[in-house]
């Protein structure tokens, strides 16, 4: 063993040492606190508000605290947990979140994984209890890793709702959030798959293409496109390929360069429909093999409107960040009246007829600028096509 | 007339001493413990649970401790395998996929083959070894770079569980005694991390195998011709490592219910190194703490867990928590070198 007596030195050595160590504290003693005072400038306000917006959504928070709307009440808390915090799809989701809570004199707080792990978002999820939060909100990734954190969160009396993502049907009984807000995931799938049947034939190939196989906020879209192809006699077949948008390229490209005969590309999340895109414009397959994608990331609008894709879905981030702020609100303010309810965020098919207004102009609920602005009113073709008419 | 506790070392020769003064048995202690290369490390640790306590009741609350002992356990586990493999001056990249893929055959074994839990574990942990064992061959054996070795069996095992799970997530849901016993306790995890953050600072601080190690870190050659079997002490620790990964990864995906074979390890892995890092342990090996690499990991749960509580975004979540380590890194760093350049060699350890 090493000995471990230490060498008596000359003590001015010492005292210069210990110096050195205080200020060393010291300046960790004075640091942290800066640190979080810089922490708390950069957390007041959503990060990606323009400095206008700040000041706009401090009065606004101010006016409504003091009760012009409703009666006076503290500054409640939301939590969004979520499972890609990065992803560029949820920022319209954060700018509903940040919208509602300057209308209802809240707060809320994003965090989560980057990166889908759920360890993570259970990690997110129990801290936020601990803190005493007002209402949480989570994507449902996974049928039985949020099951305990919600049960927890419920007895400390704090509601859980779902967003983006929901439990399935085998856990549904287990898992007590008090409603979804979302798209319904399968229902989707099983819409798309009907819109694909007019383009291919009966023994045709067409790929199943998938981010992250078995996650729950994208799987059910496979699989509700599945239980209609693969009746109708189609070659329908899952492949993954990646959560990062570069993994996917590759994937999507492999994938088509080893399987010629493909007729339908069908992508379930928007990066996997980029990649599609790409896919189809680089080897000029256009006409020849149809695609689609999902969300309303500009490359993928654009790649609707040139005709590299036959269709996207619009699920209409920006409510799956506003509706669940709103019902946690009227929950907390009305003592329990008011209940959070499922709610269909919408399943809008976007195609080369109908993706004009996306591109016009950028829009906030769409993520694709911060400011508020006032969009034209709807046409009455856009009316009728929501209403169900042609 | 110099006190007779007054010893000038060789280094000081030259420099006129100062007159001896008296310091007492308690005065001693308290210097060996601020001499200490963790002491930089356990006032940051203390200087941020205040902060958090104070920014926020609720970090102090039971139910905040158990949150942050769960994010803790993995870290603390990884983060001083890395003190070993740091120490003896090898890497591995990799154990965060073990972490991460591992518990996979655990898995199979139990719910496809009827092993029971204890033997399927088992199995899972001396899969995990063995996986180190390749580790340590390559780089011994064909002095490939351990960095490279294991960024390529990282990415290997990454595609194997891909393979063996066909990209699905599976539930893992224990019931009874032994699921409390691994991982649905709430203290479960916490207790078998401490169990092998124990195993590992008796390995590298009490036991001759752990000089072999710092030898092996400090001075190959020297160490290779004192008689030290380098080759083998670096293979061991490349088991060591992997077997734990195992063995939390396990009881971290119990406690959960999930395994994702979509999950990123890398994340969990950096996070170990930078625990073990700015805990004391030198990147270029032959010096390590495996207390230091406990205490850093609490740092990092803190400031994982204090930034949440405290209502942190996850945008500003990145910035702070980057820039948080390096001032933990630098105050650290800084220590350190104050010690080594007043004391010399010989430093407390």
């Amino acid at each position: 063993m090493p000995n471990s007596e230490p060498v008596e030195v000359d003590p001015r050595s010492w005292e210069g040492s210990r110096r050195r160590f205080l200020r060393n504290a010291g300046v960790a003693a004075l640091g942290i606190p800066m640190l979080g005072g810089l922490v708390e400038t950069l957390s007041e306000v959503p990060a990606d508000a323009s400095t206008r917006d700040r000041a706009r959504l401090t009065k606004t928070n101010d006016i409504l605290a003091q009760g012009s709307v409703f009666a006076s009440h503290p500054t409640y808390t939301f939590n969004f947990v979520n499972h890609v915090t990065t992803n560029p799809f949820f920022v319209p989701t954060q700018y509903g979140a940040a919208d509602a809570c300057a209308l209802f004199g809240c707060k809320y707080q994003w965090t989560g994984s980057s990166t889908s792990v759920v360890a993570e978002m259970v990690t997110a999820m129990n801290t936020a209890t601990a803190a005493g939060v007002n209402g949480i909100s989570v994507p449902v990734i996974d049928p039985t890793a949020f099951i305990k954190p919600t049960n927890s969160a419920l007895d400390a009396g704090i509601p859980v709702l779902a967003y983006n993502a929901n439990p399935p049907a085998s856990t549904a009984s287990q898992n007590h959030q008090l409603c979804y807000i979302g798209q319904d995931l399968f229902q989707a799938g099983v819409e798309a798959g009907n819109r694909i049947l007019p383009l291919v034939s009966k023994g045709d190939l067409v790929a199943g293409l998938i981010a992250t196989p078995g996650s729950l906020n994208i799987q059910p879209r496979i699989d509700g496109a599945s239980s209609v192809l693969k009746p109708a006699g189609i070659d329908f077949v899952e492949q993954g390929t990646g959560a990062l948008l570069s993994q996917e390229s590759t994937a999507v490209e492999a994938y088509y360069l080893g399987h010629k005969d493909v007729k339908f590309m069908y992508a379930v999340d928007d990066g996997t429909g980029e990649a599609v895109a790409t896919t189809i414009t680089k080897h000029g397959l256009a006409g020849k093999v149809f695609g689609s994608g999902w969300d309303i990331a500009v490359p993928e609008l654009k790649a609707v409107q040139s005709g590299a894709l036959a269709f996207s879905i619009d699920q209409q981030a920006y409510l799956q960040g506003f509706l669940p702020v709103m019902y946690l609100f009227l929950f907390t303010i009305t003592g329990g009246l008011m209940r959070p309810s499922d709610t269909d965020t919408g399943l809008y098919f976007i195609t080369k007829d109908n993706v004009g207004p996306y591109l016009a102009a950028p829009s906030r609920v769409e993520g694709s600028t911060t400011a508020q602005t006032v969009l034209p009113k709807p046409t009455t073709a856009i009316i009728k096509a929501d209403a169900g008419l042609s | 007339m110099s006190s007779p506790a007054l010893q000038v070392p060789e280094a000081s020769v030259g420099v006129t001493p100062a007159p001896p003064t008296t310091t007492g048995p308690g005065g001693q202690r308290l210097r060996r413990l601020i001499e200490r290369r963790e002491a930089a490390i356990f006032l940051v640790a203390v200087l941020l649970f205040i902060y958090f306590a104070i920014k926020s009741p609720a970090f102090i609350s039971y139910a905040n401790f158990v949150t942050l002992t769960q994010f803790l356990a993995p870290i603390a586990v990884i983060g001083c395998a890395e003190v070993l493999l740091l120490t003896s001056g090898e890497v591995d990249l990799s154990l965060g996929t073990v972490f991460i893929a591992f518990p996979f055959i655990t898995y199979f074994l139990w719910a496809n083959h009827g092993f029971s839990i204890g033997l399927a574990t088992a199995v899972g942990v001396i899969g995990a070894a063995i996986f180190g064992l390749v580790n340590g061959l390559i780089t011994t054996m064909f002095s490939v770079p351990s960095f490279v070795t294991t960024l390529g069996t990282l990415f290997a095992l990454d595609g194997a569980m891909l393979l063996l799970s066909n990209g699905t997530q599976e539930t893992m849901t224990l019931t009874g005694t032994g699921g409390n016993i691994l991982g649905n306790w709430s203290w479960a995890e916490i207790l078998w991390a401490g169990a092998a953050v124990l195993l590992m600072y008796v390995v590298l601080h009490r036991v001759r195998f752990g000089n072999h190690i710092t030898a092996t870190g400090g001075n190959l050659l020297g160490a290779a011709e004192a008689g030290v079997p380098t080759r083998r002490v670096k293979i061991y620790c490349f088991m060591l490592a992997a077997a734990l990964a195992a063995l939390i990864g396990v009881i971290d995906s119990v406690r959960i219910t999930t395994l994702d074979p979509g999950n990123d390890g890398t994340l969990v892995m950096f996070y170990g190194i930078s625990a073990a890092v700015i805990g004391g342990t030198s990147l270029s090996g032959g010096r390590g703490t495996v207390i230091g690499g406990a205490l850093g990991a609490i740092v990092l749960a803190f400031l994982y867990d204090g930034l949440n509580i405290t209502g942190v975004s996850a945008y500003t979540f990145q910035l702070v928590l980057g820039i948080a380590i390096l001032v933990a890194m630098i105050a650290n760093v800084q220590l350190h070198r104050a010690a080594m350049s007043r004391f010399g060699r010989r430093v407390t350890s």
